[in-house]
Order: C-alpha cells, then sequence, then structure tokens
C-alpha cells in the first residue's frame, strides 16, 4: 500500500508491537489528552519549514537508495548533522580551539625534552617565548600559509599534519555556513512572499467565482439559452475547485503560518460560494441537465468539501474557523 | 483484520528486525512508522513512532512522510 504511494526505501518489523513489547524493549505512550502528533524528531532540520537548508547534508545523494546509505553516508551525514546544530561563532571558536590545542602540543612537547619545532636550526624552548613560538607555527600551519621560518620535526611533523588537515575542515564549514546563513534566509523570504501572492490570488479568484455564479442565476432568471448558462457555469465551477483544492491543502499542509483573519475571509468567501453554487443548482431550469464535464467536477468538488471540516483536518483550529469549515461541508452535501 | 495487514504488506518487502531497530532508535535517518489504530498508538509504540492509521495512509501519507526515499520501518499489529 506505502509503495503504491511512491515510497522506495520500505522495511517491514514483522514482529510487530506484539513481539516489541514481547521483547521488553522500550516503548513510549501518550499521556496527555490532545491528539497523538508525531514524536517530536531530534532532528533540528525537520522543523525548518522549507526544505532542506542550503547547508544541509546533499540527502539525494545520500538518500537515493539502499545501497547508496553505505556506512560512509551515515557518517557524511552524521557529521554534516553535527556541523549543522552548530551556530558560526562555535564552529569558528572550535577552529581556533584547536589552533591553541596544537600550539600546545607543540610546546609540551618541549617541556618534556621531546622537540617538536625547530628555528633557524634551533630547537624552540620550553619556555614562555617558546610557546608563543609555538603558538604561531599552529596559526601559521593552520592557515596553510607555512612561512617556514619554525619547521617541525619528528613527532612534531605529525602533529602538524593532523593540524593542518582539521584545521582546515572546520575553517571550510565555518565559511559555508557563514554564507548558507544568509541564503536561508533569502529563501524563506521568497517562499514567504510567493506564498502571500498565492493567499492573495486565492481570494481575489474566489470572488470572482461568486460574482460569476450570481451573474449566471440572473442568466437564469432571464431564461438565457441554456448553453451559454452551462458553458459559463463549467468554467466558473472548474476555478471553484481549483480554489477550493488549494485551500484544503493550506488547512492540511500549513507550510507557512497563515494569519486566522486571512484564512477565516477565505474559508467564509469559499462558503458562501459554496452555497450560492448550490442554490443556484436547486432552482436550474428543469429542462437543464448536467453534461460530462459538470458531473464530474461537481463531484470532486463535494468529495474535496468532504475533507474540510473541524474533525478531519489534521491541525487544530479556532471553533471560528471550524463553524466555516464546517458550513462548508454542510453545504457541499447539497450539491448532488 | 489480517486481510488488511497483508494489503499493506507485500511479499517482497525488505524485513528489519527488532535488533536493528533497537540499534537505530535513535538514528533519525529512520522513520519508524506506526499503522495500528490511534488508540493503540496512544496505549503503547515504540519510541519516535510517527502514527497513520491504516484506514488514512492514502490520504496523510504524502503529508507526513515527503520523503519518498526516507528509510522507512512500518510495523503493525503481527505480522501472521
Amino acid at each position: 500500500m506505502l509503495h503504491e504511494l511512491g515510497y522506495t526505501n520500505l522495511r517491514v518489523y514483522q514482529g510487530g508491537i506484539a513481539d516489541w513489547l514481547e521483547s521488553g524493549s522500550p516503548t513510549e505512550s501518550v499521556t496527555d489528552t490532545s491528539p497523538p502528533e508525531p514524536e517530536p524528531n531530534p532532528d533540528p532540520r525537520a522543523t525548518v519549514p522549507i526544505g532542506p537548508p542550503l547547508g544541509a547534508a546533499p540527502d539525494g545523494v545520500v538518500g537515493r537508495g539502499p545501497a547508496r546509505l553505505s556506512r560512509m553516508g551515515r557518517l557524511d551525514k552524521s557529521v554534516l548533522d553535527l556541523v549543522q546544530q552548530r551556530s558560526t561563532l562555535q564552529l569558528f571558536m572550535i577552529w581556533i580551539g584547536t589552533i591553541l590545542l596544537s600550539g600546545t602540543c607543540f610546546w609540551l612537547g618541549a617541556l618534556i625534552g621531546e622537540h617538536g619545532l625547530v628555528e633557524g636550526g634551533n630547537p624552540v624552548g620550553a619556555d614562555f617565548k617558546g610557546f608563543v613560538s609555538a603558538l604561531y607555527f599552529s596559526f601559521v600551519t593552520a592557515t596553510s600559509i607555512g612561512y617556514g621560518d619554525i619547521v617541525p620535526i619528528g613527532a612534531g611533523r605529525v602533529i602538524a599534519v593532523i593540524e593542518a588537515i582539521t584545521a582546515l575542515l572546520i575553517f571550510g564549514a565555518v565559511v559555508a555556513k557563514f554564507v548558507s546563513h544568509r541564503q536561508e534566509e533569502l529563501v524563506s523570504e521568497i517562499h514567504r512572499v510567493t506564498f502571500e501572492e498565492r493567499l492573495d490570488r486565492v481570494q481575489t479568484n474566489l470572488h470572482m467565482v461568486l460574482s460569476e455564479l450570481l451573474s449566471i442565476t440572473a442568466m437564469c432568471e432571464t431564461h438565457a439559452p441554456l448553453n451559454r448558462i452551462t458553458t459559463r457555469l463549467e468554467s466558473a465551477i472548474i476555478l471553484f475547485l481549483g480554489e477550493s483544492r488549494t485551500t484544503r491543502d493550506l488547512l492540511y499542509q500549513p507550510r507557512l503560518m497563515v494569519e486566522e483573519g486571512v484564512l477565516a475571509a477565505i474559508l467564509a468567501t469559499l462558503a458562501s460560494t459554496m452555497n450560492v453554487l448550490a442554490e443556484l443548482l436547486e432552482q436550474m431550469p428543469p429542462e437543464f441537465s448536467r453534461t460530462q464535464t459538470l458531473t464530474i467536477t461537481l463531484g470532486r468538488l463535494t468529495g474535496l468539501a468532504q475533507e474540510i471540516c473541524g474533525e478531519c483536518v489534521p491541525h487544530t483550529y479556532t471553533p471560528r474557523l471550524i463553524f466555516w469549515m464546517d458550513r462548508i461541508q454542510a453545504t457541499a452535501l447539497r450539491i448532488k | 483484520m489480517s486481510s488488511q495487514l497483508t494489503a499493506a504488506h507485500s511479499p517482497d518487502l525488505p524485513e528489519i528486525s527488532r535488533e536493528e531497530l533497537l540499534r537505530r532508535l535513535k538514528d533519525s535517518s529512520l522513520t519508524i512508522l506506526d499503522v495500528l489504530p490511534q488508540a493503540s498508538y496512544v496505549e503503547a509504540h515504540i519510541p519516535r513512532a510517527i502514527n497513520i492509521p491504516l484506514e488514512q495512509i492514502q490520504t496523510r501519507a504524502r503529508e507526513l512522510l515527503p520523503d519518498f526515499a526516507a528509510e522507512i520501518a512500518v510495523y503493525c499489529g503481527q505480522f501472521t
């Protein structure tokens, strides 16, 4: 059933909850009275409203198929998740920390008599001047400058190589984080603007359908030719169906928070349009018969309207909105 | 009920063992899906599992599981 919907990477736990309980594995239960919501996902990206952030793991690549989800893929993902959860400043502090730690390592080496650094042929000492020199060398190495005035020898070389690789990677993460943060802001701003435009269009279109339906009602009263009425009714209802679908999607998948007032206005217009449509269909002249397009579109419309109700919508809305939803549902039943 | 369960599973779907599930409870790349009725979910479910009762899968799956490629572990009562 699920894989028919397009899910490609399904696995079945054959034992089910019975086996799970029998084995004494940990379970959770819902104790409060609110409807069970999906468990809070520990992955902060799940709460980001619009897709994965730009700096996130290339999910499309990692998760394309079971074969691609190798151990390396998971490692990549966990490292990237780790970077994702840190702020730019935190990452930068980690970078500085790495440099300071390596510098201290060189100095400690000198302290125990195992000189890792040489400056102009002389080993760097374990005194304060030596400590400053070690830090200086550490910075020069981490930033991949490598002047060469101080050079590592012996075990110092190992530390220097490890430091260079780590510091470079961390610095890369700092830069990427810094850049992607701004881009994320821009993308969400663009989404917000287009979303608001879409909402405006829904309202305008619904008003258009409403006035069109009213003028069709007037046409019926003046006994205009039936075929003209039918054509106009068809196009109006198709537009109405489209906007109803958008409203339904809005209620089922609120990608962005819609102000309650805006949502109430849309639902109210939808309800009154539905009402006018029901009245219009009831007072149609007896010789009027529904065309195939009309029947199909109206069927879809009623089906859609049945999904708009206070109880079936997955999110809880205020009574004010539920009133409109229930009204839409009730009116739609009259269109049959 | 059992005919419904058979409809939910296709025999060729790969399995996941209890051990692997236990091991990966904290692994966010694995989604755990409970297709039992809500009452059963309220009583007890595998930690982190999300609940979509079988009859609602058609309508709600896309909303709650937007990623088609995500690895999803499905379970119900007991598969017989």
